[in-house]
């Protein structure tokens, strides 16, 4: 049987809010007015930080040319780093003739030969589905081969957005990896952490608490992931997603088949840090284990509100607009609540309904919830004397027309803004901008303009 | 001259420099003034080379998706996907050119493009890009081919001053303004085909990226036949000179394979003065070339003492090649994305069509890299040097006006050069130094 996934349903997760009220799914992209990226690229973020795996993109040149290389998403692995190493069978006219099957299988035992990879993931891309390569069956024999997980992912590009391919991701290591493997031990606070990708090391900001509360990271999909850990997931006693709403089928899935319950956390700010970290404890059901919890974020809040005391005095009275997409509507707003900034508006543009309830609900009802953005938001910086914009790299001259500070929210793409430690970074980021004077300059008359 | 492999004799990339057709397409479409480049494939095709430009030069960059999904690509052959795109982009803006180009999955699907093409109103080139053949460089020509096959009006007359100048992909936008700029100084007027010194050059201005800002006009590119001379730089645009000449006999093809270094600099020099009808160039032309001399006998030392990789598109390899040949840098390894005529031309010991992979293993055979961002990590692995050249570089801001060619732009190229090579050799006496200390307190 094909080890394809069934896109209809992963279109209709029934664990998703809005699909309770929405008959079909929004696939269809409208012709000529479409941003963002395509299935393959969501599956290869998803995939691509497991950096003790090959990653093999069966397709031609446009499908990883300027994409390998480019995953902030550190690993601790000590072999190298797979996620940095870009795999291509680069398909070519022939290929697209009389088939690049024999190709793919050379170019996977070339892998093997040379790079020793715990297992190889290999991506269709639409040249490869439209010209019906038999993936399934090329790495059904390679992995029987060569002895290691050879995991097929079918996300062409034209099967929908970065949202579905994320989930096809999942789906294959589902299938593929998920319980495949036992643990060398178990203990009662085994978690998974579902959708962390280590991006900018965010994971690092908070593994280490969780490790010092006794609770053990059994595996992650997939920052600083292993192949190994992952094919023990099924033992885990319970599954954390992290901000990202498009593995709930993932997590639903392992709790009809294992029995695994599953929470979502997000762990941006100092609130949502704490929440995220004592919701897990609570998930564990310990009443010790909670009590420990307790007293621990009560000394990481009062180390970090210690060190935020001389950002507070350069944050007080500050305004802020914030115009990011999803999650980061609320997630970001929180954290900016809590070095003492005030959100005026925020961006609900790409949002659910569920993120817009909860920006709704942190950031009062006098805040502006933005539906389009870039036409609001010149208007709201007038009207609500803000200081600050925090948005993507467009909007900058929005803020140089206004003559106020502008923080590139793509920054975290950079650095980690994750976590206690995390608000820190933030605080002197945002500190820097506030106090850059290049945004007043930059856009003074010159000599000869009236 | 240099061994050359032509195939990489592997089944796989492995670390690719290579890019694809589309993505060259696209770039050359951002040459032109108000245009929206629309690629014709899955919103991902245009998602990843949206991205790499961006990140590349540190801008926006219009670019538009006809969003081929599952069902399109099965059901349409084309009609539905762009017509409906053109559609929606009209809806909201209205661009002076839609510049459509095809991707592998539409042309393994087969759409006639030229057939739905001569259905759609608005102003519209297409071009045939699928991205499992050639690379950047033909997806550059072969849009320029289409501008002008489908946009300059044919002409019998002659303008004795004007000249096209059809400048390689690898070129970066201050580079087309200095050789357009050069080219004037000797009396002529220059448009530039396609022309990204306008549009991407990093200047500051009112745009959300709805559509290109700068470039050039579609009325320049109808007006083109009137030229006197097409001037071509690099073998990949050469026959650009004839499909300009097909609507217009009269005008003149003048070909270089790059105009960097003193000796090609001298050439195009000596054919302006000749055409131009002069004696001597503009001053400040006399006074660049003396600097440029004086940075060949200070660099010399450093550069010949040498040896380079160099990753690149075949143009790049070229001019970079003879550049730092001239100050005897031994090219040892030149690795290109994609086969050229001109590879038998590079000056190099070694020239491949090949990856990082290759460059890898083949890491005895050079001290100092130059090549696109990826070449940093390769010279972390190899403990070498890189100097960032080439598509993509996005650790690096400025790019747009980093300047090779020329008298000037060579002298700086010189100096970078140098100056890497010199602090590399630094760091390995330092190294050495630091490993004899400790061999002595053992």
């Amino acid at each position: 049987m094909s080890s394809k996934p069934k896109i209809k349903e992963l279109l209709v997760e029934s664990a998703c809010e809005h699909n309770k009220t929405k008959k079909g799914s929004c696939n269809a992209p409208t012709p000529g007015a479409t941003t963002g990226g395509c299935a393959l690229d969501g599956a290869q973020i998803a995939l691509f930080p497991f950096a003790d795996a090959a990653h093999l993109i069966h397709g031609p040149m446009s499908c990883i040319g300027g994409a390998w290389e480019t995953r902030l998403t550190p690993t601790s692995w000590s072999g190298r780093d797979l996620t940095q190493t870009g795999f291509a069978t680069d398909i070519t006219t022939n290929n697209v003739i009389f088939s690049g099957e024999k190709k793919l299988a050379a170019a996977i035992d070339h892998i093997v030969t040379h790079y020793a990879p715990e297992a190889v993931f290999v991506y269709s891309t639409c040249v490869t589905a439209m010209i019906g390569e038999d993936i399934d069956a090329v790495c059904k024999h390679r992995a029987e081969k060569h002895g290691i997980p050879c995991v097929p992912v079918h996300a062409p590009g034209f099967v929908g957005a970065k949202n579905l391919g994320s989930r096809i991701a999942g789906e294959a290591v589902l299938r593929h990896l998920i319980g495949t493997k036992e643990p060398e031990k178990t203990t009662p606070f085994d978690i998974n952490l579902i959708g962390e990708h280590n991006n900018t090391g965010e994971l690092w900001r908070y593994r280490h608490l969780l490790e010092e509360l006794g609770i053990r990271v059994l595996s992650t999909f997939s920052g600083d992931g292993r192949i190994a850990s992952i094919r023990t997931a099924h033992r885990a006693k319970l599954n954390v997603i992290i901000c990202a709403k498009s593995l709930v089928s993932m997590t639903r899935k392992m709790q009809e088949q294992y029995g695994i319950p599953w929470i979502s956390c997000s762990f941006y700010g100092k609130t949502d840090t704490s929440a995220g970290i004592l919701a897990i404890a609570e998930a564990l059901g310990d009443a010790n284990l909670i009590a420990r919890t307790r007293a621990l974020i009560a000394r990481e809040e009062a180390r970090l509100d210690e060190q935020l005391v001389p950002y507070r005095e350069i944050f007080a009275g500050k305004k802020a607009v914030l115009n990011t997409g999803g999650n980061k509507a609320w997630s970001i707003a929180s954290a900016l609540q809590d070095l003492g900034i005030e959100v005026v508006a925020t961006s609900v543009r790409k949002s659910t309904e569920a993120d817009k309830a909860k920006a709704r609900e942190y950031l009062g009802e006098n805040a502006i919830l933005m539906t389009s953005p870039a036409t609001q938001q010149a208007k709201v910086i007038d009207d609500t004397g803000a200081h600050l914009l925090l948005a993507g790299g467009r909007s900058l001259y929005t803020a140089i027309k206004k003559r106020i500070a502008f923080t590139d929210v793509n920054q975290e793409k950079k650095k980690s803004y994750g976590g206690y430690d995390g608000l820190l970074v933030l605080a002197e980021d945002l500190k820097n901008s506030l106090q850059n004077p290049v945004f007043e300059l930059v856009d003074r008359k010159a000599p000869w303009q009236k | 001259m240099a061994e050359v492999r032509r195939k990489s004799g592997k089944p796989l990339q492995v670390n690719p420099h290579k890019l694809s057709q589309p993505m060259g397409a696209t770039l050359a479409f951002l040459g032109v003034d108000r245009c929206m480049p629309l690629m014709h494939g899955a919103q991902g095709c245009a998602s990843f080379a949206k991205v790499m430009f961006t990140r590349h030069f540190c801008e926006p960059i219009a670019l538009q998706t006809t969003a081929v999904n599952d069902v399109i690509a099965v059901l349409d052959g084309g009609d539905y996907s762009i017509v409906e795109s053109v559609k929606n982009i009209h809806d909201k803006i209205t661009p002076e050119l839609i510049g459509v180009h095809t991707t592998g999955l539409t042309e393994t699907k087969g759409d006639d493009l030229r057939g739905v093409a001569s259905k759609i109103e608005v102003p519209l080139v297409y071009v045939n890009t699928p991205d499992y053949q050639g690379g950047l460089e033909s997806g550059w020509t072969l849009t320029t081919q289409a501008l002008i096959d489908q946009l300059t009006e044919s002409c019998d007359r002659i303008d004795a001053q004007k000249i096209v100048l059809v400048p390689h992909v690898s070129l970066q936008p201050i580079e087309v303004e200095k050789l357009h700029d050069f080219i004037e100084s000797f009396g002529f007027k220059v448009v530039a085909v396609p022309d990204l010194s306008s549009s991407l050059d990093n200047h500051l201005g009112e745009k959300q990226a709805s559509l290109s800002s700068g470039g050039v006009t579609v009325a320049e590119l109808k007006q083109l036949a009137d030229a006197a001379f097409v001037v071509t730089v690099g073998a990949s645009v050469k026959s650009v000179g004839a499909t300009l000449q097909k609507k217009n006999p009269a005008i003149q093809h003048r070909h270089f394979d790059h105009v960097n270094g003193l000796v090609g600099t001298d050439a195009l020099v000596a054919w302006l003065l000749e055409a131009s009808a002069r004696d001597t160039p503009p001053p400040v032309v006399e006074r660049w070339r003396k600097r440029l001399q004086d940075a060949m006998l200070d660099s010399h030392f450093s550069i010949g003492q040498t040896r380079f990789l160099l990753v690149a598109e075949p143009d790049h390899l070229a001019s970079m090649a003879a550049s730092l040949r001239e100050v005897g840098g031994k090219v040892s390894l030149a690795i290109s994305t994609v086969d050229s005529p001109i590879l038998g031309d590079i000056e190099a010991d070694q020239v491949i069509v090949g990856d990082l992979e290759d460059a890898e293993k083949m890491r005895d055979a050079y001290d100092l890299i130059i090549g696109n961002f990826h070449t940093e990590a390769l010279a972390h692995r190899v403990e070498k040097r890189a100097v960032m050249r080439g598509f993509p570089n996005y650790e690096e801001i400025g790019i747009a006006l980093k300047n090779d060619l020329l008298y000037e732009g060579g002298a700086y190229f010189l100096f970078e050069i140098a100056n890497a090579a010199e602090r590399m050799r630094e760091a390995q006496v330092h190294h050495e130094r630091e490993r004899i200390k400790l061999r002595g307190a053992a």
